[in-house]
């Protein structure tokens, strides 16, 4: 990953360790870093940023403690590749575009929500 | 306006001022200044023109005395400077004159032996991605030039104190951002404790971890500037009376368009004040910019 992807909003009311600790949450949530990427090291995005590096270590320290990075030797920071695994809650809302495009679907085709939601009962039984 | 934790007790502190006071021609310029940077921070020192930083950063410094209290720079007082000292502080004022005779590298090679640490592949580094001309007297640089070359003299010694006297005013953007990066990385990598003032907010909010507010002569907030955004907020409560005096309130005032009062608060324990419960308040996320306009009113 490159350090430039950030976007760093210094006047903005959100710290800025939270603003990298949302956008690299967001990406790694939404797979656009898989596991096993690696981030760019403190001075990179402290020097590409011109912001202080504690404040970049701050967020990465975040983000490991969460269990979405991981330090390996040698490597320096990666995306987790085995993840803990992370409350319903949030897992529940990476399936959240997958079921509005699904529901939009169901009604363009003007079928009975009970009869969509009998099949897909039926195929998360299945696991097929 | 003092709720703010600070770190007057922290005696092994780079920087400290206690209880400073300065009068100029009858009119107070710093009252009763308790200030002190902590190691290894990057402190952004703020207020509007005229708020008494350059004459809080020249007390310090030891250029000149203040009429009560005392300053200590790296454990000396700031009035009697060790060499070791010396040899550890990089300085610039805001407007660097000294030397002006001299052409850049003349100045350069007259500095250098003062500084056992000196790195004089930086300087040469610094001048050829600056584009400064080491052949021409420092007093026909433009304040841009001047500046800069300041600013890499100050570094170059790799200093364990840095103190830059609103660094950034005569620089261009790009050479603005490569101080800034500089000042960032120096603190992240050498441990270099730094302190630089500025009405420039933005350019505070990318590399300062703690913050300071100057106004008219007093330090109204001394904090970790990351705390500071997560613990202040700005409160609606509406109404046509003055609210009652709030536990953790900053500042306050009318504001008739909205029906009510805005008033600047911060968290107790983490708790934001109970007002912010009452029918129709509202709580909004503050800028720096925001916070300092409103406490400096």
């Amino acid at each position: 990953m490159d350090a430039s992807l950030l976007t760093i909003t210094p006047g903005a009311a959100e710290p800025i360790y939270r603003q990298i600790v949302e956008q690299l949450r967001r990406m790694i949530t939404s797979g656009q870093l898989p596991p096993g990427e690696s981030l760019p090291s403190v001075r990179d995005v402290a020097g590409r940023h011109a912001i202080n590096p504690m404040t970049v270590s701050r967020a990465y320290s975040l983000l490991e403690g969460e269990g979405l990075l991981e330090r390996l030797r040698g490597m320096g920071m990666v995306v987790a590749a085995t993840r803990r695994a992370r409350p319903a809650g949030e897992r529940m809302s990476l399936l959240e575009p997958r079921l509005h495009d699904l529901a939009r679907a169901a009604r363009e085709l003007e079928l009975p929500a009970s009869r969509v939601l009998r099949r897909l009962g039926e195929l998360l039984e299945d696991g097929e | 306006m003092n709720a703010m934790p600070n770190w007057n007790q922290d005696h092994a502190a780079p920087l400290r001022g206690d209880r400073l006071s300065k009068r100029y021609d009858g009119k107070t310029v710093l009252r009763d200044v308790d200030f002190a940077l902590p190691e290894g921070a990057v402190l952004g020192l703020i207020g509007r023109n005229g708020a008494g930083k350059s004459t809080l950063i020249r007390i310090l410094m030891g250029l000149i005395e203040a009429d009560s209290g005392a300053a200590t720079v790296l454990g000396d007082p700031a009035l009697a400077l060790s060499d070791a000292t010396k040899e550890a502080l990089g300085y610039v004022p805001q407007q660097p004159d000294a030397l002006g005779w001299l052409r850049v590298d003349e100045m350069f090679a007259l500095v250098r032996p003062f500084y056992p640490r000196w790195d004089q592949d930086f300087v040469d580094a610094q001048l050829a991605r600056a584009r400064l001309p080491r052949d021409r007297t420092l007093a026909k640089l433009s304040p841009g030039e001047r500046q800069q070359v300041a600013l890499i003299r100050a570094l170059a010694v790799r200093p364990r104190l840095l103190v830059l006297d609103e660094p950034a005013a005569a620089l261009d953007p790009v050479a603005r951002r490569e101080l800034l990066r500089e000042i960032a990385l120096r603190a992240g990598e050498s441990g270099t404790s730094v302190l630089f003032s500025t009405h420039i907010v933005s350019d505070l909010e990318r590399v300062a971890s703690h913050v300071a507010f100057l106004h008219e002569g007093r330090l109204l907030l001394q904090a970790p500037l990351d705390d500071l955004k997560e613990r202040c907020a700005r409160l609606w409560l509406p109404g046509t009376g003055a609210p009652p005096k709030i536990e953790g309130e900053l500042a306050r005032r009318p504001q008739p368009a909205f029906g009510g009062w805005s008033l600047v608060v911060e968290q107790r324990d983490g708790r934001w004040p109970a007002a912010a419960q009452q029918p129709g308040a509202r709580l909004e996320a503050l800028g720096l910019e925001d916070l300092f306009v409103e406490i400096a009113e």
